[in-house]
């Protein structure tokens, strides 16, 4: 445990002591509080459903930023092979990386609480689909991450890393949209694949734990896998 | 007393190249043994393995009695590892960097300022201790890396071509801290410098292409030993003569024409000195320390490099 304690301290010093962190919160936010303003200006409505949506798609592109670092930065550096030959365990390592990946998100997200509190403060929202998609953007980010992390220890190259999960992440989020044109049996699974069919339910307010169980699958599986990634060697 | 390593036909692929190739060899407690052969001969990959950073595609290795598969993580508690061209944290402090890596090898509170404190002291780390790692030039990084592979008082530090990168101080004193550390644990070091192996080691495995040569015991013996070129070129005169000169023997005639390995039981000097007064004709004497070169010439003879 203790030694788990020494590698998350070490990876969210590297995340928050690097201008990463600060800067892509900044640029989340600035985008986020336009999108929220002009919104709640041209509809009056009290509801972040659209905020949900619009967080999720930045999160497609600020998340592989994050985690493109992960290992691919420590795999150039040479420095995976310090770490992996000190007495701690992949899974450990894996783990803090994703703990600390998510510290950001999570600081990222919470921070978009300020939207509630004005809907708050200046109308009657109905805090049931706030809930529910805060919830939906935590699983969203967790799964997101976890992808991130998985391709980001399969190369040495931060860019590559990067692109090829924005590209991996965009793919699952619409692969839908393929599955009316196939049969039946492709188009369940499809659909079931879809980040944007798993996620829509939780931004309007209804919760399913198929959903719930999806994303959290879906993350456990990708730090498996990233754990494997690291032990092939 | 048990081997601190036992490796046992250890063999690595990559792909369809073998780059280790059913190598066996141990080292003892206190031993400071010497991995020698040109670059990509398998020197790293070896260490890698042990280092638990490798898999061996076949052959087993032991660190201090652990399995470096099965028993990975106490394996890795006891041994130390300095990769090469020392991979490290350079956004770090050097004592951030230590206590990170203190505190995964399961120290923590004052027993990790402690040995924190002590390994600092023992590189001479004390003037750059809360400067980035980024920041401090070649041999400062070296030894921060063996500071960090001195953390827990392993059983087994293992060097990757540590001289790499150094000026020549810097490798006198990395000589020295080697020599120091031998008598508190076992190091295995590998370098393509024969010299080098060849001052700090107590036994030198030579490696070429991945197969293991043989292993030549570098004993105080053979600091005992002179070169010297004679005008005679025949083996039997030059024995019959040194019957006469007190404490010098031949050991063996080189292959070059009219030198021979000479070993004495007296002072270098004396031992010239007899040499000259019994008549034989000197021409050249120099100090002949291993016979590790020849044996490396030998050994690697006609291998494209």
């Amino acid at each position: 445990m203790k030694t788990f304690a020494a590698l998350l301290d070490k990876e969210i010093c590297a995340l928050f002591y690097s201008p990463i962190a600060y800067i892509v919160i900044a640029v989340f936010l600035v985008l986020m509080g336009y999108s929220f303003t002009m919104t709640l200006f041209l509809t009056k409505y009290a509801t972040l459903v659209h905020i949900f949506f619009q967080s999720a798609g930045l999160l497609f592109l600020i998340v592989p930023v994050i985690t493109m670092r992960a290992f691919a930065e420590e795999r150039k550096a040479g420095t995976l092979e310090l770490l992996l030959t000190a007495p701690v365990r992949e899974s450990q390592v894996v783990l803090a990386k994703y703990l600390a990946s998510m510290s950001v998100v999570f600081a990222m997200i919470a921070l978009t609480g300020c939207y509630a509190i004005v809907l708050a403060i200046f109308g009657t929202p109905d805090w049931g689909p706030i809930y529910s998609g805060y919830l939906g953007l935590a699983l969203l980010a967790s799964t997101l991450v976890s992808l991130g992390l998985l391709i980001s220890a399969l190369t040495s190259n931060q860019i590559v890393a990067a692109v090829i999960t924005i590209g991996v992440s965009f793919l699952l989020w619409m692969i839908d949209t393929l599955a009316s044109v196939l049969p039946d049996m492709l188009e369940r699974i499809l659909i079931s694949l879809s980040l944007l069919a798993r996620f829509t339910p939780f931004a309007t307010g209804a919760m399913y734990t198929s959903d719930l169980g999806f994303f959290v699958s879906a993350t456990l599986l990708a730090l498996f896998l990233s754990m494997r990634a690291l032990a092939r060697r | 007393m048990t081997a601190v390593i036992v490796a046992d036909n250890l063999t690595r692929d990559y792909g369809v190249r073998r780059a280790v190739d059913r190598v066996s060899f141990e080292v003892g407690p206190n031993e400071v043994m010497g991995l020698l052969g040109p670059n990509g001969s398998g020197k790293s990959t070896i260490l890698r393995i042990l280092a638990g950073y490798l898999r061996p595609t076949s052959g087993t290795a032991t660190v201090a009695g652990f399995d470096v598969l099965s028993h990975g993580l106490d394996a890795r508690r006891q041994l130390g590892y300095v990769p090469e061209d020392v991979p490290l944290y350079t956004h770090m402090r050097v004592t951030e960097f230590l206590g990170f890596m203190g505190r995964t090898r399961g120290l923590y509170g004052t027993s990790l300022v402690k040995a924190v404190d002590q390994v600092v002291e023992r590189l001479s780390l004390g003037a750059v201790r809360s400067l980035l790692i980024g920041k401090l030039s070649r041999g400062y990084r070296q030894r921060v890396a063996i500071a960090q592979a001195l953390l827990g008082k392993p059983k087994l530090l293992v060097l990757d071509e540590p001289t790499n990168g150094l000026d020549p101080r810097q490798i006198i004193e990395l000589r020295e801290l080697i020599r120091s550390l031998a008598r508190e644990l076992s190091v295995l070091v590998t370098s393509h410098i024969l010299a080098e192996i060849e001052r700090v080691a107590h036994r030198a495995a030579i490696l070429l292409d991945g197969k293991l040569l043989t292993v030549h015991r570098l004993t105080d013996q053979t600091n005992r030993r002179l070169r010297v070129r004679l005008t005679v070129n025949d083996e039997a005169t030059v024995r019959s003569r040194l019957r006469g000169v007190a404490g010098v023997s031949l050991v063996e005639a080189l292959p070059a024409r009219g030198n021979y390995v000479l070993e004495y039981e007296q002072r270098q000097a004396d031992a010239v000195r007899a040499l000259v007064q019994a008549g034989l004709p000197v021409e050249e004497v120099a100090s002949y320390s291993s016979g590790l070169e020849e044996l490396f010439l030998r050994l690697t003879e006609g291998t494209p490099q």
